[in-house]
This record gives C-alpha cells, structure tokens and sequence, in this order.
C-alpha cells in the first residue's frame, strides 16, 4: 500500500480554553474525494486552516507527501502543492479575474507569457473564460466561488483543499459545482472538502470524515457514514438517533 | 485575450515615449528660467510620486515616511560630494542603495503592522530621522549644507547657468521610474504586489511570499526617491533638515498619485502635472502671506476627486475598462 498523500498525526488545536481540534488523526490517500463534515463548530474549518497552513497546531504533526510539513508556512506549502480556497472568498477585488488567477500560476511558472496562458487555460476549465477580463469585484458570488477554485488549481496543486466551495449555492450552481470537483478529480488531482450539506458532497465523495466536538466521530463510506447513528445524533440530537 | 494585452501594454510604452519626446521639446520654445523651474519640479515630483506609487500603490502598504529616503538621497549626495569629492552620479546612486538598505532594515519590523498602524509607524521614523540629523553636527545639523560651486560640467553635474540640464535630467528619471513601473507591472512582482494589497492571506495560500513582496516594493520604491532627493541637492545647491526631509516631502509624493491614481502606470504622472504648476503657481501668486493656500487647494482637489472619481483622475480616460466592468 502506497503511503497517503496527506495525513495528520495527532493533532491538536486550542486556543485559550477552547478546544477546536484533539487528537485528530486523518489521511488522504492520492486520488481520492474525501469529505470532511460535521455540524456547525465541529472543528472542520480549524483543521483546514492547520493544514493549509495558516496556523501551526498546538500538538502533532502534518505529514505531506512523504515530508512533515508542519513548521512550514502556507506559502511554502502552496509551492509544495497544497491549494485551497476560502470559505468567505477571498478575491483580489481590484484585479481583473484573469490577473487573480495568474497570481497562482505564477508558482509554476516564470515566464510571465506562461503563467498567462496557463491562466487562460484554467478559467477554460473552470468556466470562467468569458469573464476573463471583468474585475474580480464584479462577479456575482457564485462565479467568486469558481474563481476561488481556478486560483487554487492554477498553482498546480497535488492536493485541493475546498472550504464550503459548494454552500449557498443553487440546486443548479451546486450541480455545476459537483461536476467541476469530479472533472479536478479526473485530472488526477486529490480532493479534501469541507461541506455540512450532506446531500450535496455524499454522491460526490469515496470516502467521508465526520468531525463533531473537535474529535474525528466517524469515518467510511458515505452510505454507511449517513446511517450510523452516532452521525446522525451529532446532527441532530438523540431523538432522531432513537428512531434509526 | 493574450493580445488584446499585449496591445495595451505596447500602446502605452508609445504613448509614454511620445510624451518623452514632446516633453523634451519644450524648453526649445519655454525660455522663461520661472516657467523651466516649475517644470523641472513637476517632472521630479512626477518621479518621486511614481516611485512612491510602488510601494504604497501597488503593493499597498501607505507610506506617509518617504522624506526619509528622499533626504536620505539628498545629504548622501551632498556629504559625498562636500566632504569627499564624490561625483554626485555616484553619490545619488550610494543615495539609492543606502535608502534600500535603510528601508528593508525598518520593513522588517514595520510589515508586520497592518493598515493605519503602518502608516503611522512611517511617519514617526520620518520624524525621528529628522531630529536626527537636525542635530548631527559633521552632518550641518541644522544649518545644512552648502555645496559649493564647482564650474559647470555634467561630470560634476552643476549648473549654474541654466536650468536645462536639470530638466533633461529630471525628464530622464521620470521616464525611468515610469518605465520600471511599466516593466514591473507584467512581472512576478508586480502581480504579487497587486495581490499583497488585496488580500495578503490570499496571496499567501497562492504561494506569494507577502513580507519579501511588501520588502521587495520598499527596496525598490526607496531606492528611486532617494535618486530623486540626490537631484534635489544639486538642483537647489543647498539643502537643510527643514528643506528636503520635512513631512510636507511626504506628503507632495503621496498627493499626485492620490489625485491621479493610486496603483495606476499614469495616475501619479498625471497628478503630478496638475498639482506641482498649481503649487507654485499659487506660491508666488498670492506670495509669502499666502503660506499653506497650495495645501488648501489640494485639500480641496482631493476632496473633489474622492467625490467624483474615487478611483482618481486617470479613470476619466478609459471609459472602455467601464464597459467591461459591466
């Protein structure tokens, strides 16, 4: 068995007397869609964060291809190939959007004509090539979301992170959204997303994580993650989990 | 797409030295000494702004401190060239190097404040090196220097007889620092920079390095004024505390990039040939009781502008970025 892709050992996040993540231990094999879900306040977004780098953890160690990256910065993991988007997105307002995504091409390439086409070419993929020239400012939220997900792939990423890229979104908009992430996926890019929609990401994903209260819940399939009854308690309180 | 920039970008460098060219005419057909004085400060303010506009427009970190590194430029020149017989060439560009080194030694504390905190940190370090050398005695204190009159030559880069070198000189580092911009603007930099000011976090999670960008832009940025400020003190022949590091330096760099556009190629250019001329022009018009009238009509320029173009004057010229806006 090849060693996976992404795996964090043990890892713990406080801040103050707040315990946001304890002893969370996950990993992500190359190829795969993980989902990380979890009720409001589970610890799913700090864990992000710890991986992407924003913030060191407390306690415990992120293992990325082979190397331990915890001490590094999120820039240095950007290089090493970890991209991710925002939650509350993130754009360069005052920049074109073609100029917003050069800025992640840039990683990969030197040559400023390079980096432009490579852009050009990502906003292909995400569909975004009509809006190239329009200002970042300007896009309605769901089209700010695909922006968010071309600047990460632009940087070339092993290793997609999508923080609630799919939430707020149409039925349509989120369909759109789900064949975006598949085609990512086919372009042998592995995925980790963080949604609390469950009924968007479980067709999507092959396997899923279940955070609750800082701690991993549940982990597995997607059909056995939504019948376990502790899932199900998490979410919505033993009531429900008496009937199932 | 890929041409339609490609365009732009080579219409501008036209354009830019089209204006050179008609710019370097003037003087052939202006031979009033007043007028040529106006212009040569006109074209210096236009370098300086453009260079601020580096640091504090592109890469967004406001600076209200660059007196400092324009004096800097300025005593550098003139202590090289009083006190050791340093061409004045070579003391602008000492000038330039020392600012550099000057700047990333104060951005490395300094880029960790964020917003009005930078901003405030600037004009305080100002300040402090004005004291300073307000009270350096090898330095002129606070008399200044005096630099002597050496005969005219380029070499020696004094003139006393006419204003023409100056102004071709001053024409040449406007269009430098405008072409650095120019250049900078298409590059790894200039995109890093630009992403810097609009979200750092952003810029980080795409593999930007934002503390070496922001000490990037301030290199750069100090290294250009503190040229500007060695010109000066050849150009006015005698320079004090008061006269070349006071705030009010800080200020005219920061104003015509305001007015024309911050983080913009032409913005500070365009600002520059409308506020300077307006400055002396009020200056002698209403004289020496009339002290601080120029500063009231910028106060109220500005106030027009950030009614009626937030985003400066240069916004006035391409109704086309408008449509694609839409």
């Amino acid at each position: 068995m090849t060693a996976p892709l992404l795996e964090t050992r043990g890892v713990w996040q406080r801040f103050g007397g707040l315990v946001a993540n304890s002893d969370v231990s996950i990993s992500v094999g190359r190829g795969e869609i993980v989902g990380l879900i979890g009720p409001n306040g589970a610890g799913k977004s700090t864990l992000f964060n710890l991986i992407a780098g924003v913030l060191p953890p407390t306690q415990g160690s992120i293992w990325f291809d082979g190397e331990d990256v915890t001490a590094l910065p999120a820039a240095e993991r950007c290089v090493r190939g970890i991209g991710r988007t925002f939650q509350v997105v993130k754009s360069f307002e005052t920049m074109s959007v073609i100029d917003n995504v050069i800025v992640g091409s840039l990683v990969r390439n030197t040559v400023m004509r390079v980096a432009r086409r490579k852009a050009h070419q990502v906003l292909e993929f995400c569909g975004l090539a009509a809006r190239a020239n329009v200002l970042a400012s300007n896009l309605i939220p769901s089209e700010k979301r695909r922006l968010e997900v071309a600047r990460a792939l632009a940087t070339e990423p092993k290793l997609l992170l999508l923080d609630e890229v799919l939430t707020g979104l149409t039925p349509i908009e989120a369909q759109t959204g789900v064949e975006l992430v598949r085609r990512v996926r086919a372009t042998g890019v592995t995925v980790l997303m963080v949604e609390h929609v469950m009924e968007i990401v479980m067709p999507l994903v092959d396997r899923a994580i279940v955070l609750d209260l800082g701690k991993v819940l549940v982990e597995g399939k997607p059909a056995d993650v939504v019948r376990d009854p502790k899932v199900i308690t998490a979410y919505l309180g033993d009531r429900h989990a008496v009937g199932a | 797409m890929d041409t339609d920039f490609a365009k732009r970008r080579r219409r501008d460098l036209i354009t830019a030295f089209c204006l050179a060219v008609v710019a370097a005419l003037v003087p052939l057909f202006v031979k009033d000494v007043y007028v040529q004085n106006i212009m040569v400060l006109t074209l210096m303010y236009a370098a300086l702004s453009q260079s601020w506009n580096i640091l504090s427009g592109y890469c967004g970190q406001i600076s209200l401190g660059h007196a400092l590194y324009f004096g800097l430029g300025a005593y550098t020149t003139a202590i090289l060239f009083t006190k050791f017989g340093v061409l004045p060439w070579f003391g602008m560009i000492g000038g330039g190097l020392i600012s550099a080194a000057i700047a990333m030694a104060l951005g490395y504390p300094c880029f960790r404040l964020r917003g009005h905190y930078f901003v405030i940190a600037t004009i305080v370090i100002a300040e402090i090196a004005l004291l300073l050398i307000q009270n350096w005695d090898w330095a002129g204190a606070a008399l200044g220097i005096n630099i002597p009159v050496r005969g005219d030559s380029w070499l020696k880069f004094q003139f006393t007889r006419s204003k023409l070198p100056y102004f071709y000189f001053a024409l040449g580092l406007a269009c430098v620092a405008w072409f650095v911009t120019w250049w900078l603007e298409d590059s790894k930099w200039g995109f890093w920079w630009r992403a810097v000011k609009d979200n750092p976090d952003a810029a980080e999670s795409l593999g930007v390095v934002v503390f070496n960008s922001k000490m990037g832009a301030a290199a750069v940025s100090a290294f250009l004024t503190a040229v500007g400020g060695g010109f000066y003190a050849q150009f006015v022949s005698y320079i004090d505390p008061e006269s070349v590091m006071a705030f009010q330096f800080s200020l005219l760099m920061a104003l015509p990039a305001v007015l024309g556009g911050i983080g913009t190629l032409w913005g500070p250019m365009l600002g520059a040939v409308i506020l300077i001329p307006l400055t002396e022009l009020t200056r002698s018009f209403i004289g020496g009781s009339g002290r601080g009238v120029d500063l009231i009509v910028y106060g109220g320029l500005i106030v027009a502008i950030s009614l009626a173009r937030p985003q400066g004057l240069v916004g006035l010229f391409s109704p086309k970025r408008k449509e694609a806006v839409r």
